[in-house]
């Protein structure tokens, strides 16, 4: 198997989990609900935990250990796509990212309950209750707000304006991508976009919010390679304050 | 905003410093009455409250409010408006002896009985009865459940209800596993020990 | 996570006499008999007004207690840390929800007690409104603090009124991963580099005085009210609470190499009680007062995420919705 391409969506993925899971975290104790606060504070737990169970399955194909990878890198080493850095804004952009980022998470870790990485299926089995709650979660938001009042539907309708080319750089293709098509390790990137496509449709067509045309878009792309924000480099080392104090210290 | 928290220097300038816009009636929304399995076979039992404009949301926000930390397997959710309580009793008195017969009903319907055994417990959904309204699902319960001394009873329809689905039952598969919230998984004992041994 | 701090005001309990008679010795033997009152039940007013006090202050101390170890959320160094920080202030937001729908059940809606809040009117646990200047800090609250309000807890966890008495259980089942947690954290800083046990130590230096505060005035100068320890709603005086906690943690830090910053602070082994300096009760008046170093910080996050929420809550808010009194 070739080491690179498997580690290659490894990364991505626990990246994209680990930077969404710290900025959703950012809302705890600031939620607009103390129900929501908690719900929101949850999902952001499960995506760092599912971000911890990709860099070890990573550490077990040698690379280095789950907290050096996380804490120690630069943004040019992060792999996630630049929707997940973004800085949080008000409570529509926040939960209009997560409808738009699960809905594709979830799908993504669907089709890899039928990978040849066994390591990768059987995590894909163990946490799909935890991805069912995430969208059941985003889809009642989303189709709540998206049909309530004017200043609701206005507010998640230009998120989604703003949000969505960031959106279709989750989709960005890998150098490995007929490989790892190949070896069945994971369907393609073109083949999660269109299933997500159809997704998110079904969904903001029960509500008043509009889709922009996807072939006008210009997706957001480079974040897989190294390409970010400027956001993402002080994320990390606000994330590493404490870890680079002393990085073979234990805390 | 001047802060040693940096997530409150980022928070966005909003209204007007020190100028408070009191809440309207209701902006905190209603409530709803929480029930959790804590494992299979075992009765649902009454967990607590949670606030939600509407029964779909409050079964989505009652999920992590109340079945976060400690292992269970389902959970439901009902408006509190919904549940029809009984009299409470004290002492030894028996809140079934306070129930009436009222007067036959026609349509029947399914309603979920609760029980309280004792003061400062939880109630506890003890079975359900076929009934027309709630004053005569509380007599048929008393017919069905009235076996020893309970001072409150709960009397919910079915149909008010917002269960979890078959497919919904994944929902808790990886709750043991998060030992990240559970105490056992901060044993600082072997650390303490050779600590405290160098510094001899 | 809440001290005896704010129960400072003096109680009125002249109105006591103004009860009914025959419902207030009805009243008083349930209690006698140790059985719990539940909001169905007829209570006297000052009962009530009592504990909607009590309650309603616990759940602000919780709510505002989320914000100095909240502070360090995006800096917890490791996954380890970042996770169990993450889980623990979401724990304190839980632990409002758990106390504001307890404080519901008598009579008081949450839209008031927030608000009660955001002005200053209500009060909250005056430790929060100190500082988290390092992640040590933030490791002395995850473990002191919470220590200190598990004795206070499992104190009230006894009282007489049953929501109060469920959530307050529910609580201190949360709170045994708190504390491990915090202790787990400062054993990691104390067997750590000279760095980390520094950043502990002066860590202490800085939270030993309002740690002291943490659980009221001195019996000395603080009023007693006989009729609330006899209806259940006062569990233990301060001072009584003080000594348990120093009785079960003092010897924990010291044992970890720490100095505790009080040089007076010795167990006197023939009254079974902890010497130690008076605690400065003028500060803590001021800071309870509002003139604290962080009071206004706490209030204005407070008002803000309530503002910024306000739309969300607007959106959804249905005119077929009616506000009932929860259950239990």
């Amino acid at each position: 198997m070739n080491d690179l391409a498997l580690k290659e969506l490894l990364y991505k993925m626990a990246d994209d989990l680990l930077i969404l899971g710290h900025r959703n975290s950012e809302w705890t104790g600031m939620g607009p609900l103390l129900e929501e606060d908690i719900a929101f504070s949850s999902m952001a737990q499960d995506k760092v935990g599912q971000s911890l169970a990709l860099y070890t399955m990573l550490h077990q194909l040698g690379e280095q250990t789950p907290d050096t990878v996380a804490f120690t890198r630069n943004a040019n080493q992060f792999h996630n796509c630049v929707l997940v850095e973004l800085p949080n804004q008000e409570y529509d952009f926040s939960l209009v990212r997560h409808f738009l980022f699960d809905t594709a998470d979830s799908l993504r870790w669907n089709i890899l309950t039928k990978s040849s990485y066994e390591p990768l299926a059987q995590l894909a089995g163990k946490i799909k209750g935890e991805l069912r709650y995430h969208t059941l979660h985003a889809n009642t938001w989303v189709k709540q707000l998206g049909s309530a009042t004017e200043e609701s539907i206005s507010r998640l309708q230009k998120s989604i304006n703003i949000v969505m080319p960031y959106a279709l750089g989750i989709f960005e293709e890998s150098p490995y991508e007929t490989h790892i098509i190949d070896k069945g390790i994971f369907e393609g990137e073109k083949v999660l976009m269109e299933k997500w496509q159809a997704k998110v449709t079904e969904v903001i067509s029960q509500t008043q919010l509009h889709l922009p045309d996807w072939k006008i878009l210009t997706p957001v792309l480079g974040g897989r390679k190294g390409k970010h924000s400027e956001h993402l480099q002080p994320m990390l080392e606000e994330m590493s304050e404490v870890f680079r104090i002393d990085p073979t210290a234990e805390w | 905003m001047n802060s040693l928290d940096p997530r409150v220097i980022r928070l966005p300038k909003t209204g007007e410093p020190g100028i408070i816009q009191p809440k309207v009636p209701l902006d905190q929304f209603g409530s709803f009455e929480v029930f959790v399995q804590p494992k299979e076979g075992k009765s649902f039992q009454h967990e607590g409250v949670v606030h939600s404009p509407n029964l779909e949301l409050a079964y989505i926000l009652a999920k992590e409010t109340f079945t976060r930390r400690f292992t269970c397997v389902s959970l439901y959710v009902v408006e509190t408006r919904n549940v029809f309580a009984s009299p409470l009793t004290d002492g030894n008195n028996n809140v079934y002896d306070l129930i009436v017969d009222p007067p036959p009903s026609n349509k029947k319907e399914p309603y979920e009985i609760y029980h309280l055994p004792k003061r400062g417990k939880q109630h506890i959904h003890v079975g359900q009865v076929e009934a027309g309204s709630p004053e005569e699902a509380m007599s048929f319960a008393r017919k069905k459940f009235n076996t020893k001394i309970i001072y409150n009873v709960w009397a919910v329809k079915s149909a008010d209800i917002r269960f979890t689905s078959i497919e919904e039952n994944d929902f808790w598969i990886t709750l043991p596993e998060k030992h990240f919230r559970d105490a056992a998984d901060y044993k600082g004992g072997d650390k303490l020990k050779l600590f405290l041994e160098k510094q001899k | 996570m809440y001290g005896g701090g704010n129960t400072f005001e003096d109680v009125k309990t002249d109105d006591v006499v103004l009860e009914d008679p025959n419902r207030l010795a009805v009243f008083e033997a349930r209690i006698a008999r140790g059985e719990k009152i539940e909001p169905a039940d007829w209570m006297p007013e000052l009962y009530r007004k009592q504990l909607i006090r009590m309650i309603e202050q616990h759940g602000h101390s919780e709510i505002i207690g989320a914000l100095p170890e909240g502070t360090w959320i995006t800096r917890a160094p490791g996954f380890k840390r970042k996770m169990a920080l993450m889980a623990k202030v979401q724990d304190e937001v839980g632990h409002a929800q758990l106390l504001y729908s307890a404080a519901e059940t008598l009579g008081k809606s949450r839209e008031q007690m927030i608000d009660d809040l955001i002005t200053g009117k209500s009060k909250y646990s005056n430790i929060f409104n100190y500082p988290t200047f390092t992640w040590a800090d933030c490791c002395f609250i995850s473990w002191l603090v919470d220590a200190g309000a598990i004795v206070n807890q499992l104190a009230n966890a006894k009282g007489s009124y049953g929501p109060y008495c469920r959530a307050l259980d529910r609580i201190c089942a949360e709170e045994s991963f708190h504390l491990k947690y915090g202790h787990h954290c400062v054993i990691y800083l104390a067997a750590g580099t000279a760095k980390q046990r520094e950043m502990f130590q002066e860590a202490l230096n800085r939270w030993w005085p309002p740690m002291m505060h943490f659980f009221g005035p001195s019996d000395k100068i603080s009023t007693h009210t006989e009729v609330l320890m006899r209806w259940k709603v006062k569990m233990g005086t301060n001072d009584e609470m003080r000594n348990q906690f120093l009785d079960m943690y003092v010897s924990k830090i010291w044992e970890l190499g720490f100095i505790i910053p009080d040089p007076k602070l010795k167990k006197n082994t023939e009254t079974n009680t902890w010497e130690y300096t008076e605690p400065d009760w003028e500060e803590f008046k001021r800071v309870i007062n509002g003139d604290g170093p962080c009071n206004k910080e706490r209030l204005e996050v407070r008002r803000i995420a309530e503002e910024r929420g306000r739309w969300v809550r607007k959106a959804l808010a249905s005119p077929k919705m009616a506000y009932v009194t929860p259950l239990a």
